[in-house]
């Protein structure tokens, strides 16, 4: 497990190696320790823009002593369909970090999801940007992990969240990568509503399950065709 | 928890970010007096701290998490020194041994490129006290002939500490784009943009925030 001072080093280690600035993005249990929102982590997750800083960064974790473990973790759902997997780096002490590009298995870093960062911490030549609560529920909601079920639920505790946000952002992917993230999203919900009494608005999910269901009724109907 | 602490937990939930007593008299449609008496309880229970803007307005920052700081905010720092204080949608918190100086601030506002942040950082001119220092950061932020411009520009509007002909010089000499803030010019600075190099991206009339404290 990794906590919020022991990944403030690692980013200062890897900051100062680092012969430029790079920028990356903070997302899941790494987000929420700089939201103090979580205790500790068991994998910190990093998504790049750039191929080129991910690269920089990767040899950085190699030469401190990290070691790329090629074989598939699974961690989220809809993986084996998936190329795009993550770098995943483990240190000594069985720490991970995953380096991700652009996208998080099935969810694209849009836009959108920028757009609404609100804090950037620099640690010498990284810039951390860490993603906003309403993006990390989603980004939870693709993988299947119980306590990534706990994460939202503390998030949705602490956070006065934008179910605005979380719709228009589902449907935002639908154009992008995943174009059944709403059907994903709705699975997830429900499953916190009902079995950890997630303090989630009837009318959103009835909202989601509306989008969900048109989606499935275009793709089905096209399959008829 | 008790029941009262739930229910300013939920207050500072919903208040989260930047706030004015007028606009958490806006969102629970109460009175402004009692307003502020939110505002306390926030900040004994540690949810809120205050910061000062212009015309001494109170700005409440809130956050339910109560969290601790760590590192330095950048806009926290510019808002310290300058007269003119900004709000931003982003915080920008540098990790760092020590905190950064006035001059490595000055220089890091700059670099930003962003109108409000370059014209809060020219309020930081008056607060240099080592210019070599500044030319260093100059150096590194490569935007030299940019601050002495600025510096100018400064002087002209306001009380600022002398440079030393030193600094100007190797200032003037230094190499760095022509553009502060990307296809912004002046009508009112003719004479300091030829001398720099340097489009000022200021007209005199956005200068009056400063008019108070003008020579």
């Amino acid at each position: 497990m990794v906590n919020i001072e022991e990944q403030e080093e690692l980013f200062k280690v890897i900051g100062k190696e680092l012969n430029e600035k790079i920028e990356c993005y903070a997302i899941g249990g790494s987000a929420m320790m700089f939201y103090q929102a979580k205790a500790d982590t068991k994998d910190v997750d990093l998504v790049f823009l750039e191929k080129k800083g991910l690269e920089k960064v990767k040899k950085i974790l190699e030469k401190i002593g990290y070691v790329d473990k090629k074989e598939l973790v699974k961690i989220f759902r809809r993986y084996e369909d998936n190329k795009n997997r993550p770098i995943m780096m483990v240190g000594k002490n069985g720490e991970r970090i995953d380096l991700f590009f652009k996208e998080i298995i099935t969810f694209e870093m849009s836009d959108t999801i920028v757009s609404r960062v609100k804090e950037a911490h620099e640690f010498n030549n990284l810039i951390v940007k860490i993603v906003s609560a309403e993006d990390i529920i989603l980004l939870k909601c693709a993988t299947e992990r119980e306590k990534d079920r706990y994460d939202a639920l503390s998030l949705m505790e602490n956070f006065d969240i934008r179910w605005d946000i979380i719709i228009e952002e589902a449907v935002n992917q639908t154009k992008l990568e995943s174009y059944l993230f709403p059907v994903y999203l709705f699975d997830f919900l429900e499953e916190l509503k009902e079995d950890f009494k997630a303090d989630i608005p009837k009318e959103v999910l009835k909202k989601i399950r509306k989008i969900s269901e048109d989606l499935l009724e275009k793709k089905l109907g096209k399959r008829k065709k | 928890m008790k029941k009262s602490d739930v229910r300013l937990f939920s207050i500072a939930k919903r208040l989260r970010g930047l706030q004015t007593v007028s606009t958490i008299a806006k969102t629970f449609n109460i009175k402004e007096r009692t307003a502020v008496n939110y505002a306390w309880r926030l900040r004994k229970e540690g949810y809120l701290t205050t910061d000062y803007a212009r015309n001494k307005i109170r700005w409440y920052r809130i956050d339910p998490l109560k969290r601790k700081k760590s590192g330095y905010d950048l806009y926290e720092l510019l808002n310290k020194d300058s007269r003119v204080k900004i709000s931003t949608r982003e915080d920008y918190i540098i990790h760092a041994d020590k905190e950064p100086s006035v001059e490595e601030v000055l220089a890091r506002a700059i670099d930003t490129k962003e109108f409000r942040i370059v014209l809060a950082s020219l309020g930081l001119f008056n607060k240099i006290k080592n210019w070599s220092r500044l030319r260093e950061f100059a150096d590194k932020y490569r935007i030299g002939r940019q601050i002495g411009a600025l510096y100018d520009v400064a002087r002209r509007t306001m009380k600022v500490k002398r440079m030393d002909e030193r600094t100007r010089k190797a200032l003037l000499k230094s190499k760095g784009g022509k553009f502060i803030i990307k296809n912004f010019k002046s009508k009112s600075f003719n004479d300091v943009e030829g001398k720099w190099r340097v489009f000022i991206p200021f007209n005199k009339q956005d200068l009056e925030v400063y008019e108070e404290w003008s020579i």
